[in-house]
This record gives C-alpha cells, structure tokens and sequence, in this order.
C-alpha cells in the first residue's frame, strides 16, 4: 500500500457546459435534467435549457426530431446556460448533425456508434461516417457502442423486458458515464428512478443498472484520461431546488391569491410554450386553484373576464398566436377595468413562427395591439426564478389599478430553469383587497367613481346587495359608468384609464444601475436577455471598459428614474431578441438618437460572447 | 372550505320593477325584445333569487343590449363571447343565477364555438337565443338562421347558405335542458324561464323574436293568433301530441318517420306519439319537425336532469383534493421537488475553496485544459472494456477464506500469515470483522524491512493503512481495476452487505481474469 495522493485523478474546472442529443424519444430531457439535478444537489451553480422539436414524434433518427438538453454547471455564479457546450452527448448521427456546430471548438464528443448505421447516417444526411472520416479532427470523440453494452449489461432482464425496453435505458447508461466524467454521485438519480418507476421494480432495477453501468463502464474505457471537478458554487445560504419559468409562475400565481385569500381561476388553452404552465397549476386544486381549458384562446381570455368579475383572482397563459386572438377580449377587460393577469409567454413569430424557440417579438403588440388606446400594465421577469416575483408584483399591479396586467414570458425563460432560493411564504407581504360592502340604503352605487390616489375604480362583486351595476365595452360616463358619446366623457375616459396605468410607477423601486451611474456606455435590457448582457457587462468591466447595466422589469409604465440615468450616459445599446422593439419605444418616449438597437431574431438566445463582443466593437 | 354552509337567503318580495334599470330602453318601436324583457322581468322574482344574485351577460347585436336594461349585475360583452365570460363567472361563483342573452348572429355566426362548448360543458346557465334571422344592429344581412333564398343588403339575389336549426344545434352540442318559445306568447315565455332557471345544467332557450325593420312577420306563422293553433305545436311532457284549433290534429309516428294524422276515421289519440322530454331520440325527431310540413314544436322539447352541472363538478374535484391532502401549505408546495440546503457555515467554506481556485477569466483556462486533452488519443473500446465494466468482482472469488489480523497482533504474526498463506496483503480487522485496515506487502518493503528489529515487539496496527477502500463483490471489476490504477493499490478488501471481510483480491486476480479473455 502507498500513499496515491500523488496521481493527478482530477481536472478542477469552473463551469461545464454539457449538451445531451438525442431522438426526441430518447429521454434526452430527462437525462439532462437528472444531470442537472445531480449537480444542483451537489451544490453547483446551474441553469439549464432544453432544446426540443416542435414535432412530438419525427421519424427517428431525422434532424427534425433531435431533442436536446444543456446543462451549464459551475462553481460561480452564473446566469445562463452557457454560449456553447463543450461537451455534446450524441445519441445517433442527427443528434451529432445538429449540435456540431455549437459545440465549441476542441470539444468533447460522446457518440453511440451503435447508432451510426448507413440507414441512420442517411437520415442525418452524412454520406460518410463521420466518426470515421476525420471530419471530427479537432474535437475529442468517445466513440461508445452504447446500445451492445447497455444490451450486455441489462442482460438478466432479458426475460422480462423486450429489447426494446432495455435499450430505453440507454439514456441512464450515458448520463451514468457522464457522471463518472463529472465526478457526480448516482445517488440524486437512483433515488429518483426509485420513485419515478418504483412501482415496476424491474423497469427501476433496469434503469439503476443502466446507469451504474455506464458509470463504471467510464471508468473504464476512460481509464487514463482526465475527469473533471466542478467544486459547489458559493451560493446565498438557504434552501434551494431547480426550478424552471413556467414552475415559478405558476407558484408564483398561487402564493398571489392565497396572499390575498382568493381562489385562483386559471383559463387557458393549450400553445406551446405556455401550456405547461396550466399542467403546474391543475394538480394544485387544493390551493382553491380553479382550472379551465377552454375551447379557444378567445374563450379562455372571456373566462377569466368573468372570473375576475365574480371576484377570483383570474389568470391566463398563452403565447404570441394566442394574444392576437385574445386581444379584443383583452380590450374589453381593459375598459371593464377589472383585475387579471395575461401571461404571454413569447415565442419566434411571425404567425405561427417557431413554437419552441424563444423571441422578444410580442412588446409592441402588448403595448399597441388593441383597437383605441387600449394602455395595459406590462411587467417581464429577468430569469426563470423571477417568474415567481413577477407573477406575485402583478397582481399587485393589478389589484391596485384595477386593471388587466400583462406578463411577458418567453420561452427561454419558460422552460430554462436555474436553482431557486426558496422563499419563507410568510415573509411575503399580503396582497390587500377590498371590495364594497352591501348597501340597504338605497343609495346610487359609481361602479366608476374612482380612487383619488390610484385612479382604480371599485371591485364590486355579484352577490353583493345593492351594488347592481352593469359594465360594458360602450364607451362610458364617469362615475356611473353608463353609455355615454359624449365627446368630453370619452377624452376624460381615455385619459383616466392612461394616467391610472402610469400612477402605477409609484410601485416600481428604484432602478438599479449596474455598475458606474454615469459614462460612456449604458446596456439595458428587458426579459431573458438579463442573463448574458449582466454576464457580458460583468466580463466588460472586469476587462477595464466603462459600461453599465439597467435591466427592466417594468415595461409599462417604465421605471419614473430610467430617463435620467439614460441621459448620464453619452451611448445606449439594447440587445433584444426582436428588430428593435424597446429601442423604438425608449427613442420615441424619450427622443432620444444614441440608443442602438442589437437585434438577435434566430430563435437563440443570445450568448454572453455575443453582447460582449458587441461592447468590445463599440468601446 | 367544505364546511361552509351556504347560508339559505331570504327572497324579497320582489315585482317586476325591481329589476328595471334607469336606462331608457332604445329598440326600435315594435320590436320583439320589449316583449321578452317584460317577460323576463316579470318572471325574475319567481326564481328564487335574491337579485344581487343575478348576472345577465350579452355579446354584441341589438338583443345585447339586454343587460343595460335589468337592474341586476351585468355584463355587456363582445361579440359572441358571452357565454366564455358566463362560465368563468359561474365557476368563480357558483352560487350565481347567470344569464347569456344572445342572439342568432352571435349566439351561431361568430360565438358558435362558445355556445357548443358552453352547451357540452353543462355549465348552469340560462340562454336565451334571440332568433330573428336576421342582422339587425348592422342594417339588415342575412344571419346564420335566415331561411336560404332570403333578399337581403348582402343576398340581393338571395342567401345561397343552408340554415342553423339552433335546437339541433343545442341538441347536438348535448345540452341538458332545450326549449322553444316565442317573443309575444307571454305565458309560454314565461314559464320556459321559469322552468330553464329552475334548471340544474345549461339550459338553452331558442325565442322566436320579431325584428320589425328589416325582417318582420318572419314569424307570422307561428305568432299569429289566428294561424298558431294549425302551425305550432305545443309540447307537454308525458301527453298525446295533439294540435288544431280544433285540437283534431295530430303527430303520429310512422316507421322512424313523424307524421301529421286528423283524429277520427279510426285514429285515436292512443296512436299519437306520447310527448318524453328525456328522450334525445324524440327530441331530435322533433328538432327536425319545421313548419310548413309540420307545425313547430314549442315548450321543452329535451330535458336530462342527471347530468352533474360543471361548476359543482370543478368545486367537486377542489373539495376533493383539499380532503385528501389538507391543509395546503405554501412552504409543502415550494419544497416539492429536489431541495439542497447551503449552510451558512458550510458557506465559510466553500468561499475559501474558491479562493483556492484563484479567479478570473477560468473560460479560458477550460480552453487550455481542454486543448490538453485534445492530445490524448481516444479510447478505443473492445471486448474487455465491455466485460471489465459489465462482470461483477464475484467472479473473481473462489470461495477463498479472507486471511486476517486483528489489530493487536504483531507485525510477526501478520508476517508469518502472508508467508503462510502465500497472499501479499492481509485486512486488518475489529472484532465485528470489519476491517480497520490493510497490511501490504509494500508496508513490509518500504516500513518493515531494515528498519524494524524486533517484529514481535511491534504491533500490525501501526504499520497498516487505515480506512482503506473495500468494494462489494456485486461491483463490476472495472470499478476494482479503476481503483487500483489510479490509487496505485494491489489489494482491495471485498465486503458484504454488513461490511464484514469476505476476501482480497489482488491486482494479479483481476491480470488473470483478463488473460482469460485471451484464452
């Protein structure tokens, strides 16, 4: 026996940028999410993406139907899922074929050459095999036969699984080989197959087999090669779990109406990338969470009109195509002055675009898509955890202005997922609402007699004694609210409904300027963008360059301070994942000719190393 | 939740005044509307609801303008969408008697899809379908229910579209309670509203109404006094289907086919059909009945009363959950999934283990390790890294005996064992059998050997390695093999599930396990 603690056996390493590829029915979500979680409760830094096709099932093996999930794990804090992986897990050719060219230079690759058949090289569109032909000169490649070993290793459950099953399992034998890589334990994992599959041990016991497998099968086949170390990040102390932007806003939704001791009424129809948000929110019934699939996007928005009229804190979700539907009905609820909250949870467009990728294309028509002047409130969270303050502030919003409120999502922020710090729900402040009491009296009721402080009219419900009232979409009088084309009613009307939304400012804090208050350059962002421009800003001004940072998380009304910090600053650019939407709003609101926009329509987010060489060009 | 009762509600004495708003009522003289908003005030404080209870919500036309006239809550929508605002209202509020006023344009032209699914949905509503066959507010185009052939703005030459049977329709989308009236049969329009407000489920009233500007007397069949005897019959449930001014007339069923039969010559009121509002069969036979073969079916032509109402079924499932699972908690939904913990102390830590790492840009520092790598040849996989990785250390165990020491033994004693057993390592173990640590044959070179004089007088346990790593014999023996490379061991402890010795095996075991691959 000797001392052994001379073997260098690990590489420490900042951060990790793993991406797993597979057919969309390879469990490449899963596995990347178990890798995640692994690494999340080992006490890393993380956040993840999933990159899925909007088909459910292409033909397998084709590029149409690769599925892919990055995970970025660190030992700082971090703020997306990393620029570009450096390690691709390839389950078969178009796996490869379709994130090779995210892959970083001098990467690793892992690839099942059990999948590189002719038939499957064909699909990918390789006429050769290109773990064979040189073409990956420059990358590390682990050529694995995954599917024989994984076949071999499962071979005692041969009489009670078909082939097909066993080979299911491959997904636990490759993230088994990546957390030998990785150095993480299979503990996190083998706990959650027991529970996932624990009612068929076989299925479980195949499952913890596949993954112990490839774990020592790394051990093998990598023998002399390096493994890596992420040590724990330095995170705030708390208690934190992996929490994605359609999970946050769904809790998010409900902690708001139990602070506030209403039931919550969620309408929705299903659209990618919002349904799941309805999926959180229906198991949760006994939060008083009513659910609703509705017919239509339309039908959905009317529902919650009424839900928010018969006194529920009433919510939808939908994404752009649904807006558009639902924007008529959304106009009603503006002049019907009732609270609400519409989440879009944006995507590419135009028209029905790119289901799954994420844009930022949807703020002019959150602002602007409504007949008349039609101001509605307009928040965006800035990462997945976000969603879950964000849905709480805006229902405050809504309740204090009476008024619908939108929520910008997208689908970045939506099924990306980061830790989250799990808040004390005791320390969230109650939302307080009031409605009139009966009246036996006689006297008239103002159903739009308002608030002198915040211009809200009051929230009368059904069922409340001489209240009786009726709302419309007419234009209106003041006060009593009824049908009125009197020119001066319909100007007062217009006018009051605006200044109430921009009374609404009273509840934005202070903007927080990220870096010098005053100089050279000023990059403001707003939605998922947060991220990499704060990452990049951050590398920027550790590189010596003067370059501050103001993310917005109210879009209407802006933040009353944002003007006069754009004015300390001689330039602004605003990276956004649209043609310039923000940039055309700030420039109109404010007149101002040195904002330039940095437009980013792909459906990818953008990278750090993008804004960053971007404020390199500039400086 | 569940153990509040709903208090039972005193009902004022109310009269129809009491619901009649102080907006001046603005459809044009003559027209239908007046007739049921008379008829609907006037039925109102026989529902059994006090009126801060009752919601009428309209879309867009001129029956929309319903609401404006009730002194009740209301909501004047937008077009065709009242009955999507109607259902989230009743599943907010349940206890709400909730009306839809619509009309044939926007109950079946543009809220068609709402009406189907708010029918499907038994959600307990009441609405009233206007049905003039016409576009009214817009100036007279024909409308989803305009008899084909009708002349209009938009038809000059005469609508080319087949007609909606708006109680088909309502058949069709499985609402559980379908009547037919008509805007001036004041009695009979009465008692449909009593009947579909005293109904549990979506009930649908189809009301013949008479737009005077732009399609009047379309009706005229049905709603003259004269001629309504010949052309409309009325339904009562569990009697003969009989019409006629002189009630002479009757609907027979002739194979699957409905007939109009006079009574006498042999016909007797006991071969005409036998009115059954529970039945769908019948209901459709009737829906399908239209003036002037037949005459016009009015009163309840459906009613299905065991059908759950879909507010009470989601209220249902809520009161469900909450029995099964409690009180609801905040902080159980915040930590149900996977949650870590950061201590703060632990934290103290960690902070110094990055310190350790040094700071800065470490992107690039991935590169280089990363380009180091990229020197390394990849691995190529053969038969034995499949069956290392894959055979369990078991197979390498003879059922040999684990020789061990205890840890007061000499270092002679452990010596001689070694020698004895001709083994270069020996566990050294507690007395539960456990091993404490491993002598080696290595320890005897570099610590004994030269150095050590008397063997006896020294103790096994100050010479071994302590808390050496031991493998369980289940473990694929490339795991074994890793071991031993990377920590340069020759020996590895096997233990059982308690942790209690049951072998050594060496580095040479696993050599000659991998010959046999050879052989």
């Amino acid at each position: 026996m000797i001392e052994h603690n001379d073997v260098k056996t690990f590489e420490e390493v900042e951060n990790v940028v793993i991406r797993f590829a597979g057919d969309s029915g390879d469990g490449m979500q899963l596995t990347g999410t178990q890798f995640a979680n692994t690494s999340a409760v080992f006490g890393n830094d993380i956040s993840t993406l999933p990159d899925y096709p909007a088909e459910i099932r292409a033909p397998a093996g084709t590029l149409a139907g690769v599925s892919g999930f990055q995970v970025n794990l660190s030992s700082q804090h971090i703020r997306t899922p990393g620029d570009a992986p450096q390690v691709l897990v390839a389950m078969n050719p178009a796996a490869l074929a379709a994130n090779l060219g995210d892959l970083e230079i001098g990467g690793t690759i892992i690839a099942n050459t059990d999948a590189f058949t002719t038939g499957n090289l064909k699909k990918a569109h390789y006429d050769e095999n290109p773990l064979e032909d040189g073409s990956l000169k420059g990358y590390v490649v682990h050529r694995v036969p995954l599917t024989s070993i994984n076949r071999r290793a499962l071979e005692e459950f041969e009489s009670e699984m078909t082939s097909k099953d066993i080979d299911r399992c491959q997904n636990f034998f490759a993230l088994g080989m990546t957390f030998w890589i990785y150095d993480r334990p299979l503990q996190t994992t083998k706990t959650w197959i027991q529970q996932k599959f624990g009612k068929n041990p076989t299925i479980a016991a195949a499952n913890t087999k596949a993954l112990e497998a490839g774990y020592f099968y790394a051990e093998t086949a990598e023998i002399f090669q390096t493994r890596y170390r992420v040590r724990p990040a330095k995170l705030p102390p708390g208690t934190y779990r992996n929490i994605s932007g359609n999970q946050a806003i769904a809790l998010g939704l409900v902690t708001a109406a139990q602070k506030a001791g209403k039931p919550l009424f969620y309408g929705g129809y299903p659209i990618t990338p919002a349904s799941d948000i309805l999926h959180n929110l229906a198991p949760l019934k006994q939060f008083d969470v009513r659910t609703f699939q509705a017919e239509d996007e339309i039908a959905a928005m009317g529902s919650i009109i009424g839900a928010a009229f018969g006194g529920a804190f009433a919510v939808t979700a939908t994404s752009g195509p649904g807006i558009a539907l639902k924007s008529e009905a959304m106009n009603l609820a503006m002049v019907l002055e009732l609270p609400m909250i519409i989440i879009n949870v944006q995507r590419g467009g135009p028209s029905t675009g790119m289901p799954t990728k994420p844009e930022q294309g949807d703020l002019l028509q959150a602002m602007f898509g409504r007949n008349g002047d039609s101001p509605l409130p307009i928040l965006a969270p800035a990462t997945p955890a976000d969603n879950f303050n964000i849905a709480i502030e805006a229902f405050r919003f809504a309740v204090r202005a009476m008024s619908p409120v939108v929520i910008l999502s997208d689908g970045f922020l939506a099924t990306s997922s980061e830790p989250w710090n799990i808040p004390d729900p005791d320390s969230i402040e109650p939302i307080v609402v009031t409605h009139p009491g009966p009246r036996e009296n006689g006297n008239q009721f103002l159903p739009y007699r308002r608030d002198g402080e915040t211009l809200a009219r009051p929230w009368a419900l059904p069922g409340t004694q001489g209240l009786e009232h009726r709302l419309g979409g007419l234009a209106k009088a003041p006060d009593t609210g009824n049908v009125s084309y009197d020119p001066n009613h319909q100007s007062l009307m217009i006018d009051l409904r605006a200044e109430k939304v921009h009374r609404l400012q009273e509840m934005i804090p202070p903007t927080e300027v990220y870096g010098r208050k005053s100089g050279d350059l000023l990059v403001i962002t707003w939605g998922s963008p947060f991220g990499a421009a704060r990452s990049a800003v951050a590398r920027a001004q550790t590189a010596g360059l003067d370059v501050s940072h103001v993310h917005l998380r109210h879009l209407n009304p802006l933040p009353r301070d944002l003007e006069a910090i754009m004015k300390r600053f001689k330039r602004i650019l605003l990276p956004e994942l649209n043609t310039g939407q923000l940039a055309f709003l700030l420039r109109g609101r404010f007149g101002m000719g040195n904002i330039e926009s940095f437009s980013k329509v792909t459906g990818r987010p953008f990278s750090i190393n993008e804004i960053y060489k971007k404020i390199h060009e500039m400086m | 939740m569940t153990e509040n009762v709903i208090p039972i509600k005193e009902i004022p004495n109310y009269s129809r005044k009491d619901f009649q708003s102080d907006q001046t009522v603005r459809w044009c003289p003559g027209c239908g509307d007046y007739a049921i908003l008379a008829a609907v005030q006037k039925a109102l404080p026989d529902i059994g609801k006090r009126k801060e209870d009752i919601v009428f919500i309209s879309g867009i036309g001129c029956s929309s303008r319903f609401p404006y006239y009730m002194d009740t809550y209301g909501i004047h929508s937008i077009h065709g969408r009242a009955p999507t605002l109607a259902t989230g209202l009743k599943i907010a509020n349940p206890e709400l008697s909730v009306w839809v006023i619509t009309g044939d344009g926007d109950g079946l032209s543009i809220g068609g899809n709402h009406l189907l699914h708010a029918c499907r949905r038994n959600v307990d509503l009441q609405i009233l379908l206007f049905n003039n066959r016409i576009y009214g507010l817009t100036k007279g185009q024909y409308s989803p229910t305009s008899k084909p052939g009708t002349k209009t703005k938009s038809s000059p030459m005469g609508s080319i579209d087949e007609a909606f049977n708006p109680i088909a329709v309502a058949l069709g989308a499985s609402a559980t309670f379908i009547a037919r009236t008509l805007d001036t049969g004041v009695k009979h329009l009465d008692q449909m509203l009593l009947e579909a407000a005293a109904h549990k489920g979506s009930s649908f009233i189809e009301i013949f109404q008479n737009c005077i500007i732009f399609n009047d007397k379309t009706w005229d069949y049905a709603s003259d006094r004269k001629q309504q005897p010949d052309t409309v019959l009325f339904l009562e449930h569990g009697k003969p289907m009989i019409f006629g001014k002189n009630n002479d007339r009757g609907i027979r069923l002739n194979g699957l086919q409905p007939e109009v039969v006079e009574l006498g010559h042999g016909i007797t009121e006991d071969d005409l059909l036998i009115h059954d509002e529970t039945n769908r069969n019948l209901a459709y036979l009737l829906s399908q009945m239209d003036y002037p073969d037949f005459p016009v079916p009015f009163g309840v032509l459906y009613r299905d009363t065991t059908k759950p109402a879909y507010e009470q079924a989601v209220m249902d499932q809520i009161h469900q959950a909450q029995e099964k699972r409690g009180k609801p908690d905040l902080r159980d939904l915040y930590m149900s999934d996977y949650t870590w913990t950061v201590e703060p102390d632990k934290r103290e830590t960690q902070a110094i283990m990055r310190d350790e790492m040094g700071t800065g840009p470490l992107d690039e520092e991935y590169l280089d390790n990363m380009e180091k790598s990229l020197t390394g040849e990849p691995q190529q996989v053969n038969k034995i890294h499949e069956g290392l990785s894959i055979d369990p250390i078991s197979n390498l165990l003879f059922g040999r005996n684990a020789i061990t020491a205890q840890a007061g033994d000499s270092l002679e004693r452990a010596i001689k064992l070694m020698q004895d057993n001709n083994i270069g390592a020996i566990v050294v173990v507690d007395s539960s059998k456990r091993p404490i640590g491993i002598f080696t044959e290595t320890d005897v070179l570099r610590k004994v050997a030269t150095q050590i004089e008397d063997l006896s007088a020294r103790r096994v346990v100050d010479f071994m390695t302590r808390n050496p790593d031991v493998l369980q014999s289940h473990v694929p023996i490339a795991h074994a093999l890793y071991l031993m490379s990377i920590h340069k061991y020759r020996h590895l402890p096997i233990v059982n599930e308690d942790g209690v010795v049951i072998d050594v095996i060496s580095f040479r075991d696993v050599v000659k396990y991998i010959q046999d691959y050879f052989v």
